[in-house]
């Protein structure tokens, strides 16, 4: 199912998506080795650096190619907040880098309606040896504030962060609580259009997780469009409306969150997916 | 590749497709970015210095010392020709553009290497590194530049009459032509080092003789004319030479091969830049 089930504006468009890693090229990290072994391919020896674990010597280990996506398609209407669920390794974080630009698809185009901010991680471009302050404007830089508007949330972010009287000091000197807390609120006044989250909400204590997704919920109900990957049906169900769930690298299922997360679920139980509206293609297409 | 169009703030659109140019560069989306440039030399200044004694005194303190190196190796003990000028003032033109070169070669060349973390968590134009250690490392020659006119003009009091004639005009040009032969290179070298890690040993060693053949130590006109033809290539060359002219008076450099270094030093960039930005999106496969 591609179709946009309201009929609201767009925010991200998916369409066929696809990564490929060639596996088994036998990546000669230096440039001595690369020539040496071209030069005995060359004169018919045996390569002095391939795979020492390679059974047969007299051959080169094939490359193979590993998909880590495959056609993946959907799109989310903007001010949605949609949940991506799949098993580690079924491509998720793949599907998020390349939102976020990190690095580019195989096949397939994506369009992004609005600004993107994506948190794939907590603390990105902290600096142990600066302070606080000047890590709130570094780290809001490097995702994609002005300068002039760390100043004028910054009152906010530092009062949602709970960590007012520690600022001038240096963050390596902080416990790693205050540092999660530093970090997350920082994100969390990017104000994007787009937003990705990828497992970052399962930080700090229970209070403040609370308050992120309470924050989180806000974010979503000024209509900033959310892009949810998580492990965690609570938080799912209270903050998306729809899911996708991704099995190896291809989709298996879109529709209603309450519908994804308990075939997700299930799916979690079960040895394979056993339920009829579940469909993962067959093993060989992949 | 991505190309960002923001055509009213309201509607900010981004495809992103497999395909990437080799010079598409998004210099729209660079501009956009400009403040992290700033941001990032912040950075780099206050983690390096803080919880040091001398702080930014460094940048001028590591060329005196090897200025006066040279001074003591190469004049008295080596007796090595300065074409009439001071050798203090000599040696330290040369270093301060070597410097200023080495310092930006080197630094850019690790840009994958080094920032791999950062550019798996976020995205922002990958350029933005090099051009903000460009600048950087010109904060560090605009410090060295300020301590050459001083020692300059102490010389003057002291009666040694150096000549500095109204080419100096030329100085912005040769920074320019260093910076963007220095950026290029670095591009270029960093995203060779991405497949193939020991260029990033060899670099180091590679500037070291470069330095050795761009007249810092010597003067052009020191090398026999026979000889002269094997330092051609080299750009660096019409830049020293040419601000030794220019400031003090006496340098070897004629016109075509000024030219012919801005010519190479803009091929350099160009083709640094190009390789940096197609090797950009899937950089992080291979790092």
């Amino acid at each position: 199912m591609t179709t946009n089930p309201t009929r609201a504006p767009i925010a991200v468009s998916i369409e066929g998506i696809s990564k490929k890693y060639r596996l088994g090229v036998i990546n000669r990290q230096m440039l001595s080795h690369e020539i040496q072994s071209l030069w005995a391919r060359w004169r018919g020896k045996e390569d002095p650096h391939s795979n020492v674990l390679e059974e047969d010597r007299d051959t080169l280990q094939q490359p193979r190619d590993f998909w880590a996506l495959k056609d993946i398609s959907f799109t989310v209407a903007k001010g949605e907040a949609i949940a991506i669920m799949g098993k580690n390794g079924s491509g998720k974080s793949t599907l998020l880098k390349i939102l976020s630009r990190i690095t580019a698809p195989t096949e397939g185009r994506a369009v992004l309606h609005g600004r993107l901010a994506s948190l794939l991680e907590v603390g990105t471009g902290f600096n142990g040896e600066l302070t606080g302050k000047e890590n709130v404007y570094l780290s809001g830089a490097i995702m994609g504030l002005t300068q002039k508007e760390i100043t004028e949330r910054y009152a906010s972010i530092i009062e949602f962060s709970e960590v007012e009287q520690f600022i001038e000091t240096p963050i390596k000197r902080y416990s790693s609580g205050m540092r999660v807390r530093l970090a997350f609120s920082v994100a969390a006044h990017l104000y994007p259009e787009i937003l990705i989250l990828d497992e970052v909400l399962a930080v700090g204590d229970a209070s403040f997780r609370e308050k992120c997704l309470i924050k989180m919920d806000e974010i979503r109900q000024s209509g900033v469009t959310i892009l949810f990957v998580s492990h965690n049906s609570e938080q799912i169900l209270d903050l998306c409306s729809r899911g996708v769930i991704l099995h190896k690298g291809t989709k298996a299922f879109e529709g209603p969150v309450k519908e994804a997360v308990s075939l997700y679920t299930e799916s979690l139980h079960l040895r394979g997916l056993h339920n009829p509206a579940f469909t993962p293609p067959p093993e060989g297409k992949l | 590749m991505a190309t960002a169009n923001p055509t009213t703030n309201a509607e900010y659109i981004t495809v992103i497709t497999p395909h990437r140019g080799w010079f598409q560069i998004p210099w729209r989306e660079i501009w956009q970015y400009r403040e992290l440039v700033w941001v990032l030399i912040h950075r780099d200044y206050v983690a390096t210095y803080k919880q040091t004694i001398f702080g930014i005194a460094w940048h001028i303190v590591q060329p005196i010392v090897q200025t006066i190196v040279f001074v003591v190796i190469f004049t008295y003990v080596a007796k090595v020709p300065t074409d009439g000028i001071p050798p203090f003032l000599f040696y330290f033109s040369g270093l301060m553009f070597w410097r200023y070169f080495q310092d930006c070669v080197t630094r850019t060349s690790n840009t994958f290497t080094s920032n791999g973390a950062l550019f798996n968590k976020v995205y922002f134009p990958r350029l933005i590194v090099p051009i903000s250690q460009m600048f950087s490392n010109l904060f560090g020659f605009g410090l060295n530049l300020i301590f050459f006119i001083v020692a300059y003009l102490i010389y003057e009091f002291q009666g040694t009459h150096v000549a500095l004639s109204w080419k100096i005009i030329v100085l912005p040009v040769l920074i320019f032509q260093t910076a963007a032969l220095s950026l290029g290179l670095g591009c270029l070298i960093s995203a060779l080092t991405i497949r193939w890690r020991d260029l990033a040993m060899v670099t180091p060693l590679l500037l070291q003789l470069w330095m050795y053949a761009s007249c810092v130590v010597f003067p052009f006109s020191a090398i026999p004319e026979d000889k002269r033809w094997m330092f051609i290539w080299n750009p660096l060359i019409p830049i020293i030479e040419g601000f030794r002219f220019a400031a003090l008076g006496r340098g070897t450099v004629e016109v075509w091969q000024i030219l012919l270094g801005a010519v190479a030093s803009v091929v350099v960039l160009v083709v640094g830049l190009a390789v940096f930005h197609r090797v950009e999106k899937d950089c992080l496969d291979s790092v």
